[in-house]
């Protein structure tokens, strides 16, 4: 965990994945850079296969997933330099974290495997419980022992399946603390998640997937942008829907209302400055609100906008 | 260093073994172990004025217990164990995302099966003939068993182990195997024989015991025995590590 790890490229060109009929991967092309990137979309959008498909773990079906310029299915090579974390929480539950973490500094013929595991379960934040069976871990500490486990060898590509699962804020704090250190030194690190706050303040280039597709990547604060500026909509009910309706018709902000048999159908274009001028056009108006939500602030709808844009 | 010793992976050997022998597993099997001694036992507790020191008694439960019931019982459980748990649960994954040759890991586990499967087995025949006075006499038998069985512990686990390895349902279709095959069709249908590792087993137990006459050896011939032995052997575990080099871990989408 000392040396600097030489730094590493990824490249998808037009990485495709199906199953028979469905296909979960649709033509990707993207070039992963040391630092940290973030794979963001809601479950089922493909996260997980891409990751396999640069883990070496599926074959893609068309395209290429190349690290360093080398094909990854099928190429056992790619180990040396490349960690994974996946998703699925199943550790051998009769090994202690240390002998799990042993074993992968052994599989990977390091030199001195003890002395891997002990480093890598320390910068993990692991050392009081590395010698209890994983099997009576928390799901916080099964997560760090599965980093630990992928990161013993000095990997400069890390891949982590949506890693913070389970941990508790100050444990998420460390973990992006090690994360960013890891990228500093020139690591590759890929990091799946479906939530967006997740990568705040983590990954400074975002990848968006939708249904296999990759509908939009940028930086962080970019992609951020595009979710909050898009267009809402609210189900209202007040004391005269119709009046409201009128009043705000002529509102700026506000796209369409229509008038429904419970109440009023709202598009917005811009959410916070229709928030802000409903209670005043209201008040003006002399009508009372009695109920405002939103519509479509699932998560799907928040990607599916991404990819229609 | 990872140790290698020669196709055997020792990190990936002690970690099935660990596997194999969870509380559960080691209970049933150890029972299987026991259940000649009881057999034994039994026999002892009653006056026998034909075959007081069981020199009939205990090549014939050998054969009918051991080999016959057993031998593939104890290989199914331990064979379809090697890799089903951690296919079944993800685990395989830290032993896929390693420079490690995946025909290594299939030959270390076959290999952990074998061992298991081939001790319990051992300790199988050894306990009743310990539990009729161990005579010496009767240890050519006994010698003879325990090397035989080893030869059709291989054999089941080359079956079993890949049978964990392509199926979910491995355990289920291995004990229709043994039912099936080894139980029902091949005692009862001659053409079938040679398709029947207990045959083997038996043939060889004749061969190793040669000049005992309460032996009965198997149906088929050495020859058969060997060329059958390697057809099973190649067969099943270029199979198994064919199927797990083509292995892709596949989300559900």
């Amino acid at each position: 965990m000392t040396d600097i790890p030489p730094m590493a490229h990824v490249e998808l060109r037009d990485a495709s994945r199906w199953y028979g009929n469905v296909v979960a991967v649709n033509a990707i092309t993207c070039t992963l850079a040391p630092g940290i990137t973030g794979l963001l979309g809601p479950n089922g959008a493909g996260k997980s296969t891409v990751l396999h498909m640069v883990a070496g773990l599926l074959a893609p079906s068309a395209g290429e997933v190349l690290i360093d310029g080398e094909s990854t299915a099928g190429n056992p090579g790619i180990y040396r330099k490349l960690g994974l974390v996946p998703e699925r929480e199943a550790v051998q539950p009769f090994l202690t974290g240390f002998e799990f973490v042993r074993m992968n500094a052994k599989l990977q013929n390091l030199p001195n495997p003890d002395d891997a595991a002990r480093r890598a379960i320390a910068l993990v934040d692991l050392e009081s419980a590395m010698n209890r069976k994983v099997g009576g871990y928390s799901k916080g500490m099964r997560q760090r022992v599965k980093i630990a486990g992928a990161l013993v060898h000095d990997p400069s590509i890390l891949l982590l399946d949506e890693p913070f699962n389970g941990m508790d804020p100050r444990q998420r704090l460390h973990m992006m603390e090690m994360l960013h250190a890891m990228a500093s030194r020139g690591c590759t690190v890929l990091i799946s998640s479906h939530i967006l706050e997740e990568l705040n303040d983590l990954a400074a280039s975002v990848l968006v997937m939708v249904a296999g597709r990759l509908a939009a990547s940028g930086h962080f604060r970019e992609i951020r942008k595009l979710m909050t500026n898009r267009p809402h909509t609210f189900t209202l009910k007040s004391t005269d829907d119709r009046k409201l309706a009128a009043e705000l018709i002529s509102e700026p902000s506000v796209q369409s209302v229509d008038l429904e048999k419970g109440g009023l159908a709202i598009r917005t274009s811009d959410r916070g400055v229709f928030t802000r001028a409903l209670p005043r056009r209201a008040r003006g108006a002399g009508i009372s609100i009695h109920e405002l939500l939103p519509t479509d602030e699932s998560l799907e709808s928040v990607f599916n906008y991404l990819v229609k844009k | 260093m990872s140790k290698i010793s020669g196709p055997i992976n020792l990190t990936v050997a002690g970690l099935t073994f660990r596997q194999l022998f969870t509380r559960n597993r080691f209970v049933a099997t150890a029972l299987f172990a026991i259940v000649p001694m009881i057999i034994a036992l039994i026999f002892r507790a009653t006056p026998h004025a034909f075959d007081p020191t069981g020199d009939h008694f205990l090549p014939k439960m050998f054969a009918d217990i051991v080999a016959f019931v057993l031998l593939p019982l104890s290989a199914v459980v331990f064979g379809t164990a090697a890799f089903g748990g951690e296919i079944d649960d993800g685990t395989i994954v830290y032993l896929l995302v390693k420079t490690l040759p995946r025909w290594q890991v299939v030959l270390s586990k076959f290999a952990v099966a074998v061992l298991s499967t081939a001790l319990m087995m051992t300790v199988a025949v050894l306990l009743p003939w310990i539990a009729l006075g161990a005579h010496a006499e009767q240890f050519a038998i006994v010698s003879a068993y325990a090397t035989a069985i080893a030869l059709g512990a291989a054999l089941y686990c080359a079956i079993f182990v890949t049978l964990g390895l392509v199926s979910k349902r491995a355990l289920v279709l291995g004990l229709l195997y043994i039912v099936v095959l080894e139980i029902t069709v091949s005692p009862n249908v001659a053409g079938l024989k040679s398709l029947s590792v207990r045959e083997y087993v038996m043939t060889v137990v004749g061969k190793l015991a040669e000049g005992k006459p309460e032996i009965h050896a198997g149906a088929v011939s050495m020859n058969t025995v060997w060329t059958m032995s390697g057809i099973i052997l190649f067969a099943s575990l270029a199979l198994g590590i064919r199927w797990l080099s083509n292995y892709e871990m596949a989300e559900r989408v």
